[in-house]
């Protein structure tokens, strides 16, 4: 197939997507429309094995089970508690309770996926005791919504498990790769908030000050996150379990700690399930349509064209990763993350795969650009959210100028795990 | 009634994930203490995708979940939208329909073949099938039900009505499905 129509195909997706038609009906389109042009209606009979096939696979299983395992730790209040907790840990740092914002929100996310439901919750708290002690209102906003973005780098991720499926790389390793960014980015953004308040000292909040016995009894909260993540990663570490197993096992852990709580209740799971069931279908609908448009992707041999295109262009890896890094960041200016994911996935894998780039380290490299696309104007899916959590009625701007600093360490960050891609290789090749 | 659906289709996909993790916990835990294998529970992780994920389509139809983009579509007139909104559902049941029709090929060869899953249990294959197949019937009678109604709402024009129910659920709405829920939370005797 010739990069023209390469080109054109990819183009007239994205058009039908930014029109407002659903994304995975655009996909499965340009998938049929490509696949019936190169091999008339015969490719029809060659689409319903993939149907079968990707919605039997038990490796995307594991989706709904950590959507749930979320779900449920969510609507069991299990989340409200851990700001509490962490605002009297964290509180005395300079630059006080933005660091608990930052904080719940990366620990709530490595329980969960949903950046929503994340900055939905910690806001709901945060807000009003950020606004009580007069914190600068531009920072309050951003840190929410530079924390939600969090979620979707610190595993468990849905975002790395839909990478991992359409690249058939695998979970277990992605997840593990992703614990070392995911802590450093969150340790990056609190040093931002700590030293930016110590630079601004006419800036003086009144911080409580706790007892030991008071942190303790407070640090109850945190508990439950911190054993789930433990048992869902050490499972899958430890080789005793495949990241569809330990989804199984953190659904069973979360389960009694909302019975713990007495929240175990009929209104409760049924929240849980009717939420669980329309992400997993909004996901797996993508996914499948995702499927056929891989299958002409592959037969076509769009991979190969890509490829050699790519090294016909002579670039080296870091340059490639540098155009990557504007690409990404202009499309997550009008794309949500998950679809942005699955509509660049197919084309720009294979043209890494050909440069030399270790698949896993890519992963890392795409959801991290894909999270920019959260926290970046005029389509930021967190800015719309933290804005409207906001009791009194400010301007969006106040968001995205909050917002801003954290889109710098992002691209910050992005060229330090370009240098140091050990960062990122280190623990899950210990791990082989 | 539709509410009444939606609660039966949910139930239905939660007890099957809840019973899921349960019999996957059960196999980790014997397999680690007694070195036992059950076998088996990842062949029927398989099956629960399957079948759930048609449950779920269906369900995140009716919650308007399908993603869609609005930057675009937001500001433009009334008609352009109306008419975009009912294109969406179209389409949407076009491939709901398609999706119909490959399952049941699929089914077709599975008969034709007597097919058997490639496990230990060799599980006949038109069993799992057939149930996955009328998840997937129901939601192309949901979707086709949807795209009808948006065509005849357009050809009466009523347009206004078209856009309250068809137009892509944005961030805001979203939002405030979340914050009731952790409002009630909070309200409650936790904090």
């Amino acid at each position: 197939m010739s990069l023209d129509y390469i080109f054109i195909a990819f183009a007239l997706m994205i058009a039908m997507m930014l029109l407002g038609l659903p994304i995975a009906v655009s996909m499965a389109a340009i998938g049929i429309l490509g696949g019936t042009m190169a091999y008339g209606l015969p490719f029809m009979n060659s689409i319903s094995p993939v149907v079968w096939g990707v919605q039997n696979d038990s490796l995307l299983t594991s989706i709904p089970l950590f959507v749930l395992l979320g779900e449920i730790l969510l609507r069991a209040g299990i989340a409200d508690g851990m700001y509490r907790s962490l605002s009297i840990w964290l509180g005395r740092l300079p630059g006080g309770l933005l660091h608990s914002n930052i904080g719940t929100c990366a620990l709530f996310a490595a329980t969960s996926g949903s950046s929503v439901a994340t900055a939905a919750t910690v806001g709901t708290v945060a807000l009003p005791s950020l606004n009580e002690r007069r914190y600068p209102v531009n920072q309050s906003l951003g840190s929410l919504a530079a924390g939600g973005a969090l979620g979707i780098l610190i595993p468990p991720s849905v975002n790395l498990i839909v990478y991992g499926s359409l690249t058939n790389t695998s979970i277990g390793q992605l997840f593990m790769a992703g614990i070392i960014p995911g802590i450093t980015l969150t340790l990056l953004f609190m040093a931002y908030i700590g030293v930016s308040s110590l630079m601004r000292t006419r800036h003086e909040s009144k911080e409580a000050s706790y007892s030991w016995r008071e942190r303790i009894s407070a640090s109850v909260d945190l508990i439950p996150p911190l054993v789930v993540f433990f048992i869902v990663m050490g499972s899958i570490y430890s080789g005793l379990a495949t990241a569809t197993e330990s989804a199984a096992l953190g659904v069973v852990t979360a389960l009694i700690f909302a019975g713990l709580k007495r929240q175990l209740t009929w209104p409760t799971l049924r929240i849980c399930f009717i939420q669980t069931a329309r992400v997993t279908g909004m996901i797996l609908l993508i996914i499948t349509a995702a499927f056929i448009l891989n299958l002409t992707i592959s037969l076509t041999g769009v991979a190969s064209t890509m490829s050699s295109w790519v090294t016909s262009l002579g670039l080296t890896p870091v340059m490639f990763l540098l155009a990557l890094v504007v690409f990404y960041l202009v499309l997550g200016m009008f794309m949500d993350v998950l679809s942005m994911q699955v509509a660049t996935i197919p084309i720009t894998y294979p043209m890494a795969l050909a440069l030399g780039i270790d698949p896993i380290w890519f992963g890392i490299f795409v959801v991290l650009m894909c999270e920019l696309g959260l926290i970046t104007p005029p389509v930021g899916m967190n800015l719309f959210v933290v804005h409207g959590i906001r009791p009194d009625n400010g301007s969006i701007s106040d968001v995205m100028k909050g917002a801003f600093p954290y889109v710098v360490l992002m691209l910050l960050f992005a060229g330090l795990i370009i240098t140091v891609p050990a960062m990122v290789t280190w623990l899950p090749e210990i791990m082989r | 009634m539709m509410e009444r659906l939606e609660n039966m289709l949910a139930v239905i996909f939660g007890a099957i994930f809840l019973a899921l993790s349960v019999l996957i916990t059960l196999e980790v835990l014997l397999r680690k203490l007694f070195g036992f294998s059950l076998q088996g529970s990842h062949e029927l992780g398989g099956y629960a995708l399957a079948v759930g994920a048609t449950l779920a389509f269906t369900l995140a139809l009716f919650g308007r979940n399908h993603i869609r983009i609005d930057i675009i579509h937001e500001r433009l007139p009334r008609l352009f939208r109306a008419v975009l909104n009912c294109l969406s559902s179209v389409l949407m049941a076009g491939f709901a329909g398609l999706l119909g029709y490959l399952a049941w090929s699929v089914i077709g060869d599975t008969l034709d073949y007597r097919s058997v899953a490639q496990t230990s249990w060799a599980t006949p294959l038109i069993y799992p099938q057939s149930i996955w197949y009328i998840g997937q019937a129901i939601f192309m009678l949901a979707a086709f039900g949807l795209a009808v109604k948006s065509l005849w709402l357009l050809m009466s024009g009523k347009l206004a009505r078209l856009d309250e129910e068809y137009q892509p659920k944005s961030a805001k709405q979203e939002l405030k499905d979340e914050l009731d829920s952790a409002s009630q939370r909070q309200r409650g005797p936790s904090l």
